[in-house]
């Protein structure tokens, strides 16, 4: 504080010192140097005496501001001393005191006299340097709180932060200062426009505009981010979560409800060109292994939509690209195969770039300036570089954003589909070989998912379908000719009612898991805000709609027929147009206003707008044995500018909002791998693991490291990340050195038992692993050398088999792969079930040529995906729910003895494991303190060097594994399969669930060894735990 | 819940397991009133009782007690069905009776193909339901 007390008042004052102050002031004289221990201002002259014998006064000089410390000590000690008011008398006093003995001199113990004199001019001197180290110490400000915080409580007053005048008149300067660089930290408003003028609506939406250029809007954005945590992701602004606490309440949506999800985002590429061209290229990027492909064929005719893996052309089943959803637009013409067909798929976007590039290959659409053969435009490429000239002319110019306003005042528009896309950027290709155009239509349509047994009602209640004009009508002229121009055409009024029909029927069915999966459905629809209900309320299944008759039955059976998929929506003109006719909010309202009963139906005629839509079914969980038909809904497909038109009216019909978050608890519960995150082998998946690891580790080095958990105690090696491909590595040459070991001639036995003898406990599982595997195949002759093998290869020899796997790694493959030949599936899934448990499901097996689990099926597996992961779900025995990035490891015997004994065994536990690198750091640290100790000492020229070694240590961070680890799935004491990468408690089950993937070496290997009845138990262990837990492991396919 | 036996046999020896997968779809479901229950195999009995004996009662006091429930059970369930109704009648001390009602109801089964040129199949498979109608009589 900025006192500054005359130094009389200041001598005067310390005496009076109330004792509170005083400890006050002693905490601020803390940080002065205290080298000089405990000696009165006597002791000092006294040392001036003794050291210098009088004569030097200069040393003591430079002693005394430490005396003032030690003084302060003294006045502690004896406080009743404090009531002398004289400095004489008290430091005499204290010399009487000392006398009586109650009091030690200093450190040094050696006793005082009392002194003869006192020169007056050094004991002024001695108190001038202690005043002016205290005045020193009251202006610095010890701790980084605001003037008005450091005032007593009774000083305060309200509102000091705003007013400074409140303040002591001695502090508002400070204050002041302090106010003003607040101000500073504080965003500045626009200064050039009032509130009143950037909430006009014109400014409003330049604004809007200029926000969403770098990352994209959905049409719903506004209504979402006042709803929601808004993320940033993938190029786009999206709504994770709801900011209501709605976990629970958006599962029963899902479960009884209606779930609704705007999923916009979704990118749609469109190809164009002959029906077996388009085949020809994109056959390439699929295989029948994974299931059925674009040739499918009621796919193929535009009946279903269906869904498949992509992978880099003729690649399988290495270099995955991702997965997609697809339709075909149904043929006019049936088995025209030279008419031109028109295939959309639907696909993430983060997966967007590798695929589209890669089908741009496929199709040989490689070059975009090939799209100037179809589309005339040659001057393309010279405007482009125009206008980016023009931009960085602006760029340069400081009143850019001015200019623009100039420029566009007339033709502010808001931004509708993407606004990130430069306009002469290409986004259509053509291929000059085979004819085929592909475009990018991503964010030319809105993608809604209704999620629920409530969507049919919603959609049935939402939804109107279009009036159909008559003749008469037609002669004032409407902005929309389509329509008027299809209603002329028998036909298509036809085919319109008949798809009315369809549509009208699914209002009696009560769960849209009741209908073919990938059903599709063409429809054009009028205006949903004209019969918006006045209040939310929602929408209840109208019983009588239910009666249950031929009509539905045939619906249920064969699905919409083909001709009913057909809609508008295919065609692009048509949707600009309804895009651009379409009624403004403002003006229906007005039109709603001028209505002349109040609140009764608005009838617009003609002049509605008709919506060509299209609904596409969606199977939810479909794999597997329970809960069939869980999570099913519908898409529904509309023109860009109509999300806000169609969002609203299925709200107020009772559906509820779902973000990110509650599609990765619906891709869960339906035990569907997520994307990007579940798809470790294409690129999107990898760097979705590589952000998710910065983002945890950063999350985890905020906390300081007694309050973190400790992973190398804890033995887990890679707490943020799943290292698929060393557990691939470690278990194909674990694997492997078996494998070598069994066909290579067998050494003697008693080699075998030597070895045996002193085996490492580490290698006693394996061992019995091998019987296990000896009693399972009931092979009299061959588990004995199977035994003498295994034990070789677990034993020392160890590392030189490990260097043949590699060889062998490097010459199949350099990638680990996920499995998805959908036969193998099935063939794992029947052997990870316990099939003891009911014979039927063996002798189902055996009839549908399934082989029994056997060693050698396993190698023949194994030479075809040496090095795979398998997609697994999991479901807890008893207690635990696990989290993401769980370990899945392999029981041993023990642990399956004691499961079977102790109804309430939960799990073996793992030891805790010795942290090498705690003491290393410890080291370092120990070392950098000498160094810096050192450095201060010596002059800065050697400081440089130190610096080296000192930023190479900055890499270790404590309670993580640093460098390169060592063998990841014998680090524990349990073998590690595989790692979760989703998982929670399951409210759809009511036990822990985790979806995951393990390594198809160690599963065989695992089911091998097991006995038959617990087959397909695992252990599952969290990064941050030592309790295992098991879990029951399930293929679906 | 459970389905019948007879037809997977049949329809398991004229197709070829290797070019279909076999998913059966939810059975065809009538809008659920509140008094509806539907038995299934997986919810202890215990609590699929005791959620019977629920709607009955009413509230606390009794207030919106129904005077009829449905109890529907399919397939494998309708043994479990029964049992329900009967406890309740059992443990009602004579002021529940029963009528009960069979049907049988269409399920579907819907064949994938794991080739591409094959079309989609669906079987219709019959099943047996019980529709059993719990009710409130006056005690005399």
């Amino acid at each position: 504080m900025g006192v500054s007390f005359p130094c009389t008042k200041f001598i005067s004052s310390i005496p009076e010192m109330s004792n509170a102050k005083e400890r006050k002031h002693a905490k601020k004289m803390r940080n002065q140097p205290t080298n000089v221990t405990l000696s009165s201002g006597f002791a000092s002259e006294r040392g001036v005496k003794l050291h210098n014998g009088g004569g030097k006064p200069f040393q003591a000089q430079q002693q005394e501001p430490h005396s003032g410390t030690s003084q302060q000590r003294q006045t502690r000690m004896v406080p009743h001393l404090l009531h002398e008011p004289d400095m004489n008398e008290q430091s005499s006093s204290k010399i009487m005191f000392k006398k009586k003995g109650g009091w030690k001199a200093g450190s040094d113990g050696t006793t005082q006299e009392i002194p003869k004199y006192i020169t007056a001019s050094t004991f002024a001197q001695a108190r001038a340097a202690e005043i002016s180290a205290m005045l020193k110490a009251v202006t610095q400000k010890s701790s980084n709180s605001l003037v008005f915080q450091t005032l007593p409580r009774h000083m305060r007053r309200r509102a000091m932060s705003h007013n400074v005048k409140r303040l002591p008149r001695r502090l508002q300067e400070m204050a002041q200062k302090e106010a003003e660089k607040a101000v500073h930290q504080k965003k500045e408003h626009s200064k050039n426009k009032c509130h009143k003028a950037r909430r006009c609506h014109i400014n409003r939406i330049q604004e809007f505009n200029r926000r969403q250029k770098k990352n994209i809007w959905l049409e719903t954005h506004i209504w979402h981010a006042k709803r929601f945590h808004m993320v940033k992701k993938w190029g786009y602004c999206l709504g994770e979560r709801p900011t209501v606490k709605s976990h629970r309440a958006c599962y029963r949506a899902m479960t009884n409800l209606c779930l609704l999800q705007d999923l916009s985002y979704y990118c749609c590429l469109e190809l164009k060109g002959k029906e077996e061209e388009i085949l020809k290229a994109v056959s390439q990027m699929c295989n029948l292994d994974t299931g059925l492909t674009f040739a499918a064929i009621h796919c193929l005719s535009g009946k279903r939509q269906g869904s498949l893996m992509l992978y880099r052309a003729n690649k399988y089943p290495r270099e995955m690209l991702g997965p997609v959803t697809f339709i075909w637009k149904s043929e006019r013409t049936p088995g025209n195969t030279s008419e031109s067909r028109q295939l959309w798929i639907w696909l993430h976007p983060t997966l967007k770039q590798d695929i589209l590039e890669e089908i741009k290959t496929a199709c040989h659409c490689m070059e975009p300036v090939k799209s100037n053969i179809c589309t005339p435009n040659p001057l393309l490429i010279p405007s482009q570089e125009e206008s980016q000239s023009e931009l960085a002319d602006e760029k340069i110019g400081k009143k850019r954003k001015r200019k623009d306003d100039g420029d566009n005042a007339r033709s502010i528009k808001k931004v509708i589909g993407d606004g990130t896309r430069d306009s002469c950027q290409p986004y259509s290709w053509i291929s000059p070989t085979t004819g085929i155009v592909i475009s990018d239509l991503t964010m030319e349509m809105n993608r809604f998912r209704l999620i629920g047994p409530l969507s049919h009602c919603i959609l049935t209640e939402a939804l109107k379908v279009a009036s159909v004009h008559t003749g008469e009508e037609d002669t004032e002229e409407t902005p929309h000719r389509w329509w008027s121009d299809m209603c002329k055409n028998p036909d298509s009024v036809s085919l319109h009612h008949r798809q009315e029909a369809v549509f009208e029927l699914l209002g009696g069915i009560t769960s849209p898991a009741e209908i073919p999966a990938g059903t599709i459905l063409g429809l054009t629809v009028g205006d949903p805000r004209i019969n918006l209900p006045p209040k939310r309320s929602r929408a209840l299944s109208n019983p009588e709609k239910c009666q249950d008759n031929e009509k539905v039955r045939q619906l249920l059976l064969e699905g919409v027929p083909v001709e009913c998929t057909h809609s508008f929506i295919w065609n692009q003109d048509i949707c600009k147009s309804v895009t651009e006719n379409k009624i403004s909010d403002q003006d229906l309202n007005r039109m709603r206003s001028e209505l002349l009963v109040p609140g009764s139906q608005l009838v617009l005629g003609p002049h509605e707008s008709k919506i060509p839509i299209l609904l596409i079914q969606q199977p939810g969980k479909v794999t597997g044995e329970e809960r069939l038909g869980w999570g099913s809904g519908w898409d529904v497909l509309l023109p860009k500018g109509w999300g806000m038109a169609f969002w609203i009216p299925f709200i107020y019909r009772g559906a509820r909002v779902g973000g990110l978050k509650e599609a990765v608890v619906h891709s869960q519960y339906k035990r569907s791998p997520n994307i990007p995150g579940d798809f470790p082998d294409c690129p999107a998946g990898a760097l979705f693991a590589e952000e998710q690891a910065k983002n945890l580790l950063e999350k985890y080095k905020r906390r300081p490291p007694a309050k973190r958990p400790n992973y190398v105690k804890l033995g887990t090696l890679a707490p943020f990340c799943c290292p698929w491909e060393q557990l691939t590595q470690d278990w194909e040459s674990r694997g492997q050195a078996q494998d070598v070991s069994l066909v290579a001639s067998s050494p003697s036995g008693e080699e075998g038992d030597l070895k045996r003898h002193w085996m490492p406990p580490a290698t006693e599982k394996s061992h019995q692993s091998s019987d296990e595997v000896g009693t399972s195949v009931n092979d009299p002759g061959e588990p004995e050398v199977m035994d003498t093998e295994r034990q070789d290869q677990a034993g020392a020899e160890m590392v030189m088999d490990q260097g043949a796997g590699e060889n062998h790694v490097a010459a199949t493959s350099s990638q680990f792969c996920v499995l998805r030949s959908r036969k193998l599936l099935k063939q794992l899934s029947a052997w990870c079930g316990p099939s003891v448990e009911n014979s039927r499901v063996v002798r189902r097996a055996a009839s549908r040529g399934q082989q029994e689990l056997t060693t050698e099926a396993r190698l023949s597996i194994l030479d075809r995906f040496p090095r795979a992961l398998v997609w697994v779900s999991l479901s807890l025995l008893r207690k635990g729910s696990p989290e993401p990035l769980t370990m899945i490891c392999v029981p041993t015997e023990e642990d399956f003895l004691q499961l079977s004994q102790d109804h309430h065994y939960c799990g073996p536990q793992e030891a805790r494991h010795s942290d090498p690198f705690k003491s290393m750091i410890l080291k370092q640290k120990e070392k950098k303190k000498m160094k810096r100790r050192q450095n201060r000492g010596l002059a800065a020229s050697t400081g440089v060097a130190v610096g080296c070694p000192a930023a190479g240590q900055g890499a270790l961070t404590r309670g993580l594994w640093s460098g390169p680890f060592p063998g990841v799935i014998s680090h524990c004491s349990r073998v590690l399969l595989g790692f979760v990468t989703q998982g929670d408690f399951s409210m759809a089950v009511g036990c822990g669930e985790a979806l995951g993937f393990v390594s198809l070496t160690g599963l065989l290997d695992m089911l091998l060894s097991q006995p038959e009845a617990g087959r397909g138990l695992v252990l599952l262990r969290p990064a941050a735990s030592l309790q295992y837990r098991f879990a029951r492991i399930a293929i679906e396919v | 819940m459970a389905e019948n036996r007879e037809p997977r046999g049949a329809v398991d020896a004229d197709l070829d397991p290797v070019e279909y997968t076999l998913r059966k779809r939810l059975p065809h479901r009538l809008p659920r009133r509140p008094n509806d229950i539907y038995v299934n195999m997986k919810t202890d009995f215990k609590a699929q009782l005791a959620r019977c004996q629920k709607l009955l009662d009413g509230g606390t006091r009794g207030q919106n007690a129904c005077t009829e429930i449905y109890i529907h059970g399919l397939g494998l369930a309708i043994n479990r069905a029964i049992n329900i109704a009967l406890q309740l009648q059992a443990g009602s001390f004579g002021s529940l009776q029963v009528a009960a009602n069979t049907s049988t109801v269409e399920l579907v089964d819907e064949l994938e193909p794991e080739t591409d040129t094959r079309e989609p199949l669906t079987r219709i498979r019959n099943n047996s339901a019980i529709h059993i109608r719990v009710f409130r009589v006056t005690p005399k």
